[in-house]
This record gives C-alpha cells, structure tokens and sequence, in this order.
C-alpha cells in the first residue's frame, strides 16, 4: 500500500516540478513552513567538490533522487540509488538547497565543508494537504470547495469489478448503490441527489485530466491513486455545464523518482450467493396448487386421491409420491470465484519517470454463463525535456470479456414447479419437466452453448500533456486526450431454451465504436506577491468531440447451433438489421482565479462559458459562474494559541453549474420510421415524431453550500460538516402534450427541484500507543433531502409520471395494503368488487369504491441517511480493518414479491402465508387458478429498504523488514479478506429478501425510475486470500 | 524572450481553434420533418397513417375492447384484463388499453393531417397517384375518427396538422365529428382506385362498406338524420354489387391462411406479413381464443394447435346461437377434436398399455352432454359443456396462425379481416330493416345464411321476412363475426349493450351500467389539456 503523502508526492512531481526550477522556487511544495534550524559552520571558503549521502530523517533510508542545488547557481545534481551525490560548486556559493518531492527542503551553508551528510524529514504539512481539483492541484489550506477524496488504500481494499463501487460509504453525500450482481454489473452513483427527471444525474467522470465518455467499468481499480470527489458549486463551476451531478476526478498511479520498484499484487477469492429465494418445496407446492383450485370450486377434498388424479398430470403425481421438491435455483448456481492479478514496474529518475502495470482479473458469477474477464495495460511516463518543458502520457489499455450481462435464467428458476423431474434415470435433460408447454428446464438454459450472452470490449484511452513554463509563474499546458472504444455484444439463443421453446435459435450482433477527443490548453498563472497575496489564475479552452457508430443484425433460424452468431449470412430469416450515428461536441472556455491574503482568507472565482453541438443556434452557449471564500480561522492569532486546535477552516460558495445532458439531436423536428406491409411488400413509412424544440438550453443548479474543516488534538480528530442547499431550475423535461395535438411530450426547460443536505466525515485516532497499538476510525454521515419544486403544470403533479411537488423525483405511488378479506366480511368486499380471501386495500377517499384515486405515495427509495465506517486497527504489522456502511429509511419496490408470488397454482411461488379458509392471514391473498395474478398484487411488493452491512473485513499482515531484507524483498503483506459477510435488515429478517441494495439504471429516455429487486443473480459473499510483495 | 514570444504566438493559434462550426448538428441517421414535402416522403407519410391500423386490429388491446365484455364472450381464466369485461371501478381513465388506442389513432390523425395539407406542396409526383393517396388518407382519418366516436362520444377534432406545441383540445359535437368522417370518405371515394396494385390499399369499395357503417351507426347517434339508414343500405349495395366481391362457397375458406389471405370475400384487410422486419409486432389474434389444451393428457403445445392464452371464454348464449344441424358455422368456427401429439402422457389403461397412439384423437369437445356411460367407453378425453371451465371451452379456430415459424411465436403472419363482404351484407341487412324495408333486408341475410348451410340445407336456412328483427340481426351478425372486433360496436350501436351484457355475460351481470356505453377518456387527455377537466370533461359515471 502506498501512503497518502508519497503519493502527494507523485501528483507534485507530475504536475508541478517542471514548472520552477527546483532548487529556487519554493512554492511548489508549500514554501516549507516548518523548517529545521540550520547550523552555521565557520568562516565561508572556496570549495569545488562536494559530497555526502541523504537519507530519510525517521528510516535512515538512503533516499535516491534528491535534487541538490548551489543556491543562486545553475550548478546541481541528483542522488543515487545509494542517496550519494557529488557537486561541483562554483565559487561564491555558500548554500546548498536538498529537496525532493514530499520532503522539506532544506538550505546548508557550506560552511568550507567537503562532506555534507544530510537527514531529510519529511514534508508532512505541505504533502498531506495536497488535493486534485480541476485542471490542477490545490493545497488543501488553500482550497475553498466541498471536496471528498478517496485514497488508493480504500480503493485497493475492496476487491470490486467496478472502481466506483470503491466510492460506497467512504464519501460523505456520495450515494452508491448496485445495480445487479451478475458479473461486470454497474453501480448506480448519486452525487448529493438527484436534480434532473431526465437529463440525467450521473456524475461527470475525469481521468487524468480528460472527461469521460462512459463510466468506470473499463478502469482497473488497483491503478487508481486516488478519486477525488467535487461536490460544491466552487469545485465543480470549472466543469460548467457538466458539473452539476458532481465530478469524480481519478488520478492514475505515476512513476517516481528513484529505484525501480517491482511489486506483484493478488488476490483469489471464492464467492456464494448471500441467500436464495425461498420458495415452496414439492409437497408445498401440490398443497398450494390444490388450495389454487379449492377456490374456485375445482377440487373435491371428499376424494382427494381423485382430485389429485384429476388435477396433477404424472410427472406431478409421481412427485407428489415420491416425495420430490427439485431445487432449480440450486441447477442455475455453482461457487463463484473472483481473482486478480497485478504485475506493476515503476520508477524512474529525475528526467524521466515511468509506471507500467499489467492486470488481469476474472470474475467467475455465482450463476452458469456469467463472468467477467478484464486485461488491462497502464503506461504512464512523464519526461522533462528541459527546464522550461515537460511531456508525459497516461496511457490505458483495456479488453474485457463480459458473459451474460443480458442472461437471466433466474427468474424462469423461481416459477419452475418443484415437483417436476429435471433429468431423467440417466442423467439426460428434460427439456419440459412437466406437462406446462411454457415451462421449459431451467437448467437448459445453462446447458452450454444454450445460451452466448457475451460483449467484447476494447479501448485505448490516452491523457497526453506537454507543459511549457513561459515566464516566472505563468505556465502553458496542453492536454489531448483520444478516446478509442470498440464494443461487440453477441447474443446466440439455441433452440432448446425457454426463449425459443424448440423454435429456430436466434443470434444477434450488435457492434459499435467511438471515438472521442478532448484538447484542452491551459495557461496558469502563479505568484505571490509581497509574501501575503497569493494569486493562481488558470485560462482554459476545450474541445471534446464524440462519435458513435452501431450496426446491429437479428437473425433467426441458424442453421447449426454451433455457428453461434458467427455466421448470420446463413440465417433463413432476417428479423432486423440497423446502423446509428451520433455526433456530439462541446467547445468551452474558463477562467478562475484563486486568492488567497496572508493563507487566512481565501476567495475563488469561476466562470465558464459551455457551446454544445446538441443545443439550437442561439442557445448554443450557457455561462456558469461561481464564487467561494474562506477563512482559516487556524491561522488567526487568537486561535494559534489554543493548542488543542490544528485547522480550522470556514468555507462558503455560491455559484451555477449546468446539466448538459440533451440527447444529441432533440432539438430537431423529426420522424419515425414506421413498418406496414402491402401483401408481402414492406411499407415503411415516416411519421412525425419529435417537435423540435429550438429554445432548449440547460439546466442550471444553483448552490450554495457552507463547510468547516477541523482539525483538533494534533489532527487526532479530524473532519469536516458541510450543509448545503441547491436548486435546479430549467429542468429539461418532457412536457406531457395531449395527445390530440399529434404528440406526446415535447422537451422543455420547465421545472425545479431542490435538494438540501448534510453531510459529516470524522476521523479519529482512537488509540496510538507506544508499543505500537493504533486504531482509527473513519466515519461519514449524509443526509439528502430531494425535492420537486414545480412542474410544467406549476404546482400540479404529474401522476402518470408519478412525480409530485414536494416529493422526491421518483416515489412509490399505488394501493395500500391493509389486510386480506377476511370470511365475515363479505358484505363489505363485494360492496368493493372484491372477494373474500383477496388483498385488502385502503379506500383512501372512503367514496366506496377502489379506484385510482385511492392510490397513495407509499415511500421512495431515498434514505432518510446514509454512512460509512471503518475501523482500522494495526498492532506490529498487522492490521485489521471493517467496514460498515448503511441506508436507512428508503423503500425498496421487490417484484419477485409480486411477480413470483402470484399464487395462480401454475408456477411455484415465494413460500409465503397465503390465505385459505382455516387459514385467516392478512398477509398474502388466497391461491386462484383462475387469477394470473391477484387484484392489487403490486401492493405486496414494497418494503422497508433499510440496512446495515459489514461491507467488508480484512485482516493482513505485513511482514517486518528485518525479514524481508534476508529475502530481498522490499515489503510483503498476505491477508485475508471478506466481503459483505454481514447484512442487517428488516427485509431480509422479516420478508425472505435477500438484498434489498440495488438500483434500477434511468430508463430508454434517460428518465430516473424507482429501484426494484427482481428475480435475478442473487447478491454475493466473497472470501478471499491476497498478497502484495514489491522488489 | 523569443521563446516566450513564440509560445503566446502557439496559444493564440490554438485558441483560434475555438470555431463555430464543430458546434452544428447535422441530422445523418434521423430524417428531418420536411421529407414528407419529398414525393418520396409523402409516400412514407401515408404508409405511416396505415401503419397504426395494427395498433387496434388483431392486438390484445383492440380484442380485449371489443370482444370482451360482450354478450358472445367472458373471460377466461387468465389475463390482465379482466376487468374490461366485468365493468369494474379498475375499468377507469386510466385503462392502459383505451390510452393506448386514443394515442396511437391521433398520432395517426395527426400523420394524416401532415400528409393532407403539404400534398399540394409536393412536387414532382403523378397528380393522379397523389389524389390516390390523399384519398387513402383521408378513408383512413375517417376510420380512426369513427372508432373514437364509437368508443370514447364527442372526441376532439382536428384536420390540420399541428407543427407546434398544442395543449388546447375540446370536445367536438357528435354531428360535427360525423359530418367530418362522412366528408372525409365521400370525398375520397371518386378518387380510389377499384383495385389498387398494393393489396391492402383502401379501395373504392372499402370506401363504400365504410360508409354504409358510418350511416348505419350515424343513425342510432346523436347525429341521427332521417336518410341515415337509406343511405347506409345504399352505399352498402354499392359495395356488394359494384366491385366484383363474391361470398366464398365454403365459409371455413373465408379464414383460410397463406397466399395472403387474400380472397373474394375481402374488402379491407389489415396487413400483416411473414417478414419479421415489417411484421412489427404482428397478428396476435391467434392467442386469445384458445382453451388449455397443452397440459391435458396426450397432448403438449404445437405451431398447429397455437399458443392458450385462454383470455375469451365463449358465454352459453354464443354456445347456443347456431342450430348446428343446418348451420356450419359452429363447427367451422370451433375446435372440436385435438389429436394426440404428445407420447409421454398418453395414459394407460389397466395393462399399462398406452390406450391411444399419437395422431389418435385426445381430446373430443362433443358440444352437447354425453352420459358417463358414452363418456366412459371413450379411451380419450371428453369435455361436455357441462365440464366447460375457465381454462377448458370451446376454442375460435378463425384466427389460428399454423403458419407461425415455431410455437413460441407472438407475431403471427396472417392478415386480420377488418371488412368482409359478408359483413356488408348484413349492414345492408339491418339498413333495409330499419328503413322498413324487411323483405329486402331478408334476401342479404338470406346469402349470408345460404353460404352457412351444410350442404343441402340452403333452404332450411333461409328465414322469411317475419322472422327479421333487432335481435335476429345481432345473433346473425354473432353467428357470422364472431370474434372479429365488431360486437362492442355493435351492442353499442344497436343499445342493447346494457341489457344483452347483463343477460349473457354472468362476470359483468352485477358491474355494467348505462355510462358504460362510452369508454373513459384517457386521464392523460385531460390532464395536459390545458383547462384539465373544466376544458376537455370525463365521461359520465367515470
């Protein structure tokens, strides 16, 4: 694990070193507060040769790479691998300066020496409070914005496919939640809320300096160096109109200056599914199915030998007699495993820097014909042409092999009848266990070759920077960032699966590229003047251009099932055929301004200018500014004296960012194709479709938020509360139009929301003794309250699209449950059109009758809060650290609570209390064959979401150098690890769930949807051994 | 310093980068709204109008509005819908059927509208051609008009086309609405082709056939006019005489499948085809009639025998409407045998020996009661009418789809009969009726009966005169259309919507009122039409 302020070091190193000539200017480590007293040696006198070895101050390390300069000459040098160095010194030099990035720099008086042996501490103030902002670094001191990072550490902890997944609980106002467990699956990430109904609310993601086009999916997590998250409008101003859902920069890992460290970093777990779904077994089911005809007359309990006959067909019977309950979940499921393997060369000197990486990492799903497979490449080479310029790339390469992300045999297990016989005396596969002609053996869909779910991915993704140093403080910077995606998704479905029935097998292809670039130039400008007024000013230009091709083929009737969806020419009919293009570019300019008086009060200024491509002529353009101040209270005189307080920092901004997220095209009328025949002849047509709308601009938040950062006890207790406030007006939405106009909807900047929250991180050293005990809490807390503030209708909902003012933009809205009708209620059910022994809802309006005005708003999978916690607790080289993160208050909507849980008497169904005459429960309705599902069936699927996970637990250690040394390795740690071995939740306890976390993806139209658990891949337990080693 | 220099030269180029153009957008995959000025666009365009027909005909939401709920049909045992048929309070505004066809009909109102008023800004197209298709268009805008007459009562009007955003709409007076539709095909009708090239085009007589419907229903609506019937028999007439249409000899032909369905007997067919890529979402006709048939002994599901949806349970009254022993239509309409496709449940007899083969008949629905004796010889399955269940009854074999590529499929191929020329016939029938004309009206019903007949039993169809009444014409027409998404419009027409569901339908005997004549409007209509429900108000009762 690499620490926190090394890697300060690196980002100085990449960012800042080129700029200033190391041995003179000081500001770019910070202006070494804290320096060493310096002793003075006699009389000055000419030397000409110089030399000594540096070394760490705490490890009495030789430290490779130290630059050494004669103060107020060109003259320098470096050391090497063993920290020696050798000077000539030209006369009339009487200081040496020793820096080295995360270090203090030191200044020697020569003092007529020859040998000068130098200890160097480290830089703890200046490297620590580094953070990654936009298009830069900043001090933290000297920053004004909402800003959460997350280190490399926490990253590397969680063995997870999906870098954002890192991000869960470990960032205040950062909600993340999973989207699925079949292998490769996206997270749902949610910055501060949602402000958008269809514009989209995912968060602009950078890496290395250049947006994104995509999510994180392709990025190797363990080449990540950090993620820093820019909530407030003074942190995401600078990214304008793509600002407003909040920005996560990711900082890739970099060479540094000094040997070539070689590590080797892995892990192999083993995965189970967190639970299954409970469901009636064999002798359940029958009784379940008799009880499905009792209520409607069709089973005669005075003969039930006959009534068995009559109703169950053989297989069933023989079932029934045999006492058989086959368990087709169990057919689907197999052990999981997930492993990773990460082969890494770094290093570099003081020109030149490198870092290589290799990775590979597969993840076998706990269900057959899922996984996912990554192979990924990183060179990231920085090069100091010469004093004045510097170059460096990052590079990224990626291909990865997802199987079945559109392969869900899960839900076809749940209904599959327990009693049926799935293979025959030898072993075979029956296609039909039973006599049902649309229940086809769920186990055939993961017979292979059955089923070919499988998307190839590869990219090239590059940030290549060249930097010129023009003048004292002002700097250029260019950035260029291609972006080659080239995606394949194949879909093979044999004839014996549930989908084609024995039908002629179906294959599909779908191929796709895009390429996309950014170009950016930057000048910077960086001077302090009088020693009291620091200014940073930073000019931007961008460009970004997207383009995306598809083509796609359906096909049906493959000739030969082991042609796959490789030879579709040879298919008998064609079901479709389609290509796409879309284009989009975004041209900006910014300016910020960063002062800061005497490191006490802190203004920041931004503005940028956006033009989108997807906007009409004449409102091309949105301007987005913002405005911070701050205040280090630490460093007033009346608080310097209060020992107890380390940092103290009050910040506020205020300030506009925009949602740029317009498909491409919307402003534009156009038409719809449209499919007719004559005869045999195809007759496509055209009709209209969209209104264009030429006035569409963005959406602008405004928000305004108030931080404090502290610090207390020599930073023993550390954190930050921020409370904040924004608004969203100009919200593109689809203005429902009656559909007597000949439309639909047509898009419009209409609407407001707000969200309003808090948030708390606090870290705390609990414990830090002597013998070398130390235990530290990280904890974070946030709340967010969602809001709709006016629609196109002013204060009028939208019921059709369940939005309500005052509610959070998705809501549960429908019947409450109160009961089952109960046999001495007759009276009063058939008064409602319903009968006794089904669900029971409210009359909301007490007019007498159901309807949908009787419909309420049950919830919303919004948490009243969220939060994270790690302890980390380490003794002699081993560390132990859990981590806990919790939602608490949302509801979650489970369809396989409704979905399979329909008591028809046809398929088997979640093993629950379901009403029968001797059975009077108010919790599930009464089984009906006649009935596909109950009336009001929805009602049974929405619950209390809550929960509180162990999300993981890891134990380690690290062996002690005086071991690694005799093995000549340079660290090496093994643990061993555990994921999400805990969960707590009332829906879990109470109602048979099994995960209730999990977020539905926006919809077709980008339009957000409320989360759902459905019946697919259950979530999992993962357990695995890892081992980090560096030579 | 030179260096310097030359550096702010290279910024100053690079921010010159900052043009304009790389901000246009131009439309490659999408097609811009002024194609349908193009000869080629106004094609399309009238394509797209016919193109909603599918929305309504042979779909679940088209059937289950106008089978459901009837006196010929309840429910069976499965499906969403039940509630269309009871008439319950879940029968609301927000009925996803009912939204379902009001939108797709006004977009296609709507695509009508476009295609009318930039015809004459078309250039570069045959006049004749271009009447042709306006003439098309505007019997298909008179189409859509008249469903939601029918359906929904005073219904927004509009002939223009809406470019802009529009959130007025009202709703128009019956005879307006009316005036409109009968405008609409007047005017199209010189102007249609007798033939035309394309199978499925509007034809004069489908102009004709559409008229005399729209007369027949005028005359019982608030747009009644006294010449109403007189003209409906007379356009009806037309349709039968003038265009070479011909009642086939045998009506188990009528509904035959392959070559097109193309046949005599067609006036307007709605078009579906066995190409998957202008299928859209297909012929789904053939799933809704049918009984449970795949888990009974000896038998599984197979492309012959199709997909139980088991949605439509024919009620005793459509049961008892044929005297099966002149009348073929019962048999010719019904499945009345399956045979054994399935080895492995064939059952044994005492000696384990399989008491049939494959091919053999499995299952035997008689129609009529067996003793448990007869019942009992038999060594397959026998359903009687008292054995009739919710997922076992008599299954429409007119909409069965065989030529589906595998039993899974939803998309059946078959084009779905939208006007026949038996229909027209007793169109004719129940004009010359109601015009005082019963002899005339006689010799229509009289050719549609005759066809009917087993062989030899002609005259013991014919009715006389005497016979002709309401009720006559509404079983006749049961008889003849069963299934084919007339009867709600026909209970409608004839008002006897409340007092036949009550009597024959035993799920919606106790829900149905007088207000369920009309259908809700759509909640979604109202609204967003500004002024909501004081602007664009609900049906009564809803």
């Amino acid at each position: 694990m690499i620490s926190t302020r090394k890697f300060g070091g690196y980002l100085l190193l990449f960012l800042a070193t080129w700029q200033t000539s190391l041995a003179q200017q000081s500001l770019l480590i910070g202006s070494a507060t804290d320096r060493t007293p310096v002793a003075t040696y006699g009389v000055p006198q000419n030397v000409s040769r110089i030399a000594g070895t540096i070394r760490d101050a705490e490890s009495n390390e030789p430290l490779y790479g130290v630059s050494i300069q004669a103060k107020g000459t060109t003259q320098g040098t470096v050391t090497d691998v063993q920290g020696n160095y050798e000077l000539q010194v030209p006369d009339g030099a009487t200081t040496l300066i020793f820096s080295s990035t995360g270090y203090q720099m030191q200044e020697i008086e020569i003092g007529g020496r020859t040998t000068i042996d130098v200890l160097l501490g480290v830089d703890d103030l200046a490297l620590e409070e580094i953070v990654v902002v936009g298009y830069g670094t900043q001090r933290k001191s000297q920053s004004t914005g909402a800003i959460s990072s997350v280190s490399a550490e926490e990253i590397g902890r969680l063995p997870v496919t999906n870098a954002q997944q890192a991000l869960q609980g470990r960032a205040a106002g950062v909600d993340v939640v999973s989207l699925g467990s079949r292998p490769g699956s996206d997270v749902s990430v949610r910055i501060r809320g949602r402000r958008s109904f269809s514009a989209g609310n995912e968060p602009l993601y950078v890496l290395d300096g250049i947006p994104l086009s995509g999510g994180l999916g392709d990025i190797n997590q363990q080449d990540i160096q950090s993620m820093e998250i820019l909530k407030d409008a003074s942190a995401t101003a600078i990214y304008g109109s793509r600002g407003a859902n909040g920005v996560v920069l990711i900082t890739t890992k970099r060479g540094k200056t000094g040997r070539t460290v070689v590590s080797y970093d892995s892990y192999y777990g083993i995965s189970e599914p967190l639970n299954t779904v409970d469901l009636f077994n064999g002798a359940e089911f029958a009784e379940y199915k008799r009880e499905s005809r009792r209520a409607t007359g069709n089973y005669n309990d005075a003969d039930p030998a006959a009534a068995d006959a009559r109703l169950f067909d053989p297989v069933e019977l023989d079932g029934i007699k045999t006492g058989r309950s086959t368990d087709y979940q169990d057919l689907l499921l197999r052990d999981g495993n997930q492993q990773s393997h990460q082969l890494g060369v770094s290093g570099g000197n003081e020109k030149t820097q490198f870092g290589i990486s290799a990775n590979y990492f597969d993840e076998q799903g706990i269900v057959y014909n899922q996984d996912f497979t990554r192979y990924t490449l990183r060179i990231n080479i920085d090069h100091q042409i010469s004093d004045r310029i510097r170059v460096g790339t990052s590079t990224l390469g990626v291909y990865s092999i997802r199987n079945g992300e559109g392969f869900n045999p899960y839900g076809g297990a749940l209904e599959e009848n327990p009693l049926g016989k799935p293979f025959d005396d030898n072993g075979k596969l029956i296609f039909l266990p039973t006599t049902d002609g649309l229940r086809t053996n769920p186990a055939a869909e993961v017979v292979p070759g059955a089923n070919i779910d499988e998307t190839k991915r590869t990219r090239i993704f590059s940030s290549i920077y060249g930097e010129i140093k023009l003048f004292d403080g002002l700097s250029y910077r260019l950035n260029f960032g291609p972006d080659f995606q080239n995606g394949r998704y194949g879909r093979f479905i044999g004839s014996q699966t549930n989908n084609r029935r024995g039908g002629d097998p179906t294959a599909f292809t779908r191929n796709s590229t895009l390429f996309n670039y950014t170009l950016e130039n930057i000048v910077n400008y960086n001077k302090t003047f009088s020693s009291l007024h620091n200014v940073n000013v930073t000019l931007l230009h961008s460009i970004q251009q997207d383009r995306y091709e598809e083509f796609r083929t359906d096909v049906r009737g493959v000739p030969a099932e082991t042609q796959e969806f490789y030879n579709l020419g040879a298919a008998t009919i064609i079901q479709g055929v389609g290509s796409t293009l879309v284009e989009w570019a975004l041209q900006s300019f910014m300016g910020r301004v960063n002062y800061g008086f005497n490191n006490k009060y802190l203004l920041t200024l931004t503005g940028r200018v956006d033009g989108s491509s997807r906007l009409a002529e004449g409102n091309k353009y949105g301007f987005f500014p913002s405005a911070a101040v701050g205040w280090n209270i630490s460093q007033e005189e009346f608080v310097k004296n209060i020992s107890v307080i380390d940092n103290l920092k009050l910040r506020a901004s205020y300030g506009a960012t925009g949602n740029s997220a317009v498909q491409p095209y919307q402003t534009q009328a156009l038409l719809a194709r449209t499919v007719y025949a004559f005869g045999s002849n195809g007759a496509y047509g055209y009709r209209p479709n969209v209104i264009g709308n030429s006035s569409l601009q963005w959406e602008t938040s405004t928000s305004l938020n108030i931080g404090l950062d502290f610090g207390f006890f020599k930073n023993r207790l550390s954190g930050s509360v921020e409370w904040y406030q924004t608004n969203t007006s100009d919200l593109l939405l689809r203005r429902q139009l009656p559909i007597t106009s000949g439309y639909n909807s047509v898009l419009e900047n209409i609407g407001e929301t707000s969200n309003t929250g808090f948030e708390a991180t606090l870290s705390t050293v609990n414990f830090d003794s002597d013998n070398g005990f130390r235990w530290s809490t990280d904890f974070n807390f946030f709340t967010n309250t969602e809001e709709i503030v006016s629609l196109y209708g002013g204060q009028a909902n939208d019921v059709g699209n369940n939005w309500f003012i005052g509610q959070p933009i998705t809501v549960y809205y429908d019947f409450e449950k109160i009961g089952i009708w109960q046999s001495n209620e007759v009276d009063e059910a058939t008064k409602y059109q319903r009968k006794v022994g089904e669900i029971k809802v409210r009359d909301q309006n007490g007019d007498g009758k159901i309807d949908a005005a009787d419909r309420i708003i049950l919830g919303s999978d919004i948490p009243d809060w969220s939060g994270g916690m790690t302890n980390t607790f380490e003794f002699k080289g081993v560390d132990l650290s859990i981590f806990i993160f919790a939602r608490q208050g949302n509801t979650i909507r489970s369809r396989f609570h409704d979905s399979n849980n329909n008591l028809f008497g046809r398929y088997n169904n979640l093993d629950v209390d379901y009403w029968t005459p001797n059975n009077p429960t108010n919790a599930y309705p009464r089984p009906n064959q006649n009935q596909e599902f109950p009336v009001n069936s929805s009602t049974l699927s929405y619950f209390d979401g809550s929960f509180i996970k162990v999300r993981n637990v890891a134990l380690g250690y690290t062996f002690p150098n005086s071991l690694t040394n005799k093995l000549k390795i340079q660290s090496l740690r093994l643990y061993l690890s555990a994921q999400n071995p805990l969960l707590f939740s009332n829906y879990v306890s109470e109602h048979k769930g099994i995960d209730p976390e999990r977020a539905l993806a926006p919809d077709g139209n980008n339009q957000e949807r409320s989360s759902e658990v459905n019946a697919d891949t259950p979530s999992t337990r993962l357990f695995l051994f890892g081992l980090n080693v560096s030579f | 310093m030179k260096s310097i220099k030359i550096g702010l030269f290279a910024i100053l180029l690079l921010m010159s980068q900052a043009c304009e153009n790389i901000l246009e957008e131009d439309v490659v995959s999408g097609v811009p709204i002024g194609y349908i000025n193009t000869p080629a666009g106004f094609e399309d365009g009238v394509k797209a109008v016919y193109s909603s027909l599918r929305n309504f005909y042979a779909t679940e939401r088209g059937m289950s509005l106008t089978v459901f709920g009837t006196d010929t049909y309840t429910m069976g045992s499965d499906g969403s819908f039940k509630f269309v048929n009871q008439y319950t309070s879940q029968l609301d505004p927000r009925t996803s059927l009912l939204t379902e066809v009001w939108n797709e009909f006004y977009r296609a109102i709507n695509t009508a509208n476009a295609v009318i008023t930039r015809a004459d800004a078309v250039t570069g197209l045959d006049p004749t051609r271009k009447a042709i298709r306006v003439a098309e268009t505007k019997f298909l805008r008179a189409h859509y008009y008249f469903v939601l007459v029918q359906m929904f009562g005073q219904v927004h009007l509009t002939l223009t086309e809406n470019t802009g955003i529009v959130t007025e709409a009202k709703r128009t007076a019956i005879p307006e609405i009316y005036a409109a539709i009968i405008k609409d095909l007047e005017e199209a009708l010189p102007a249609l082709e007798a033939k035309p090239i394309d199978w499925g085009r509007a034809s004069k007589g489908a102009a004709e056939h559409l008229l005399a419907k729209v007369y027949l229903t005028k005359a019982t609506s608030e747009a009644a006019k006294p010449e109403d019937y007189t003209k409906a028999a007379e356009y009806a007439k037309n349709a039968i005489s003038k265009y070479g249409y011909r009642l086939l000899s045998d009506y188990a032909r009528v509904f035959d499948q392959g070559g097109g369905e193309i046949n005599d007997e067609v006036i307007f067919s709605v078009q579906y085809t066995n190409d998957p890529l202008t299928n859209g979402g297909g012929n789904n006709a053939h799933v809704f009639f049918l009984m449970e048939y795949d888990v009974q002994p000896g038998l599984q599901r197979d492309v012959q025998n199709g997909r139980p949806f088991k949605r439509f349970r024919p009620t005793n009254y459509t049961l008892g409407l044929w005297d099966r022993t002149v009348d073929s239509r019962y048999e010719k309409s019904f499945k009345t045998v399956f045979l054994a496709n399935n080895e492995k449940t064939i059952p044994k007899d005492a000696a384990g020996k399989p008491k049939y083969v494959l091919g053999d008949t499995a299952i035997w629905l008689p129609g009529y009661e067996l003793t448990a004796a007869e019942i009992a010889a038999k060594r397959y399955q026998v359903i009687t009418p008292s054995k009739y269940t919710p997922k076992l009854y008599p299954s429409l074999t007119k909409f069965l789809d065989p030529l589906r590529p595998d039993r899974t499929t939803f998309e059946g191929s078959r084009d779905f009969l939208a006007f026949r020329l038996s229909e027209t016939h007793l169109i004719a029938a129940e004009a010359l009726f109601y015009a005082g004309k019963a002899d005339e009206a006689v010799t229509f019903i009289n050719t549609v009966r005759r066809r009917a007949a087993y062989p030899g039993k002609e005259t013991a169809m014919e009715i006389t005169p005497d016979k002709i009444n309401l009720d006559f014409i509404l079983d006749e027409r049961a008889r003849e259309l069963l299934g084919e998404q007339h009867r709600w419009f026909d209970l409608k027409r004839t008002k006897t919507l409340v007092d036949r569901v009550k009597k024959h339908n035993p799920d919606a005997t106790a829900n149905i009122k007088d207000f369920h004549m009309l259908r809700p409007i759509p909640q979604d209509q109202i609204d967003r039409t500004a002024g909501g429900g004081s602007s664009f108000p609900q049906n009564a009762g809803y």
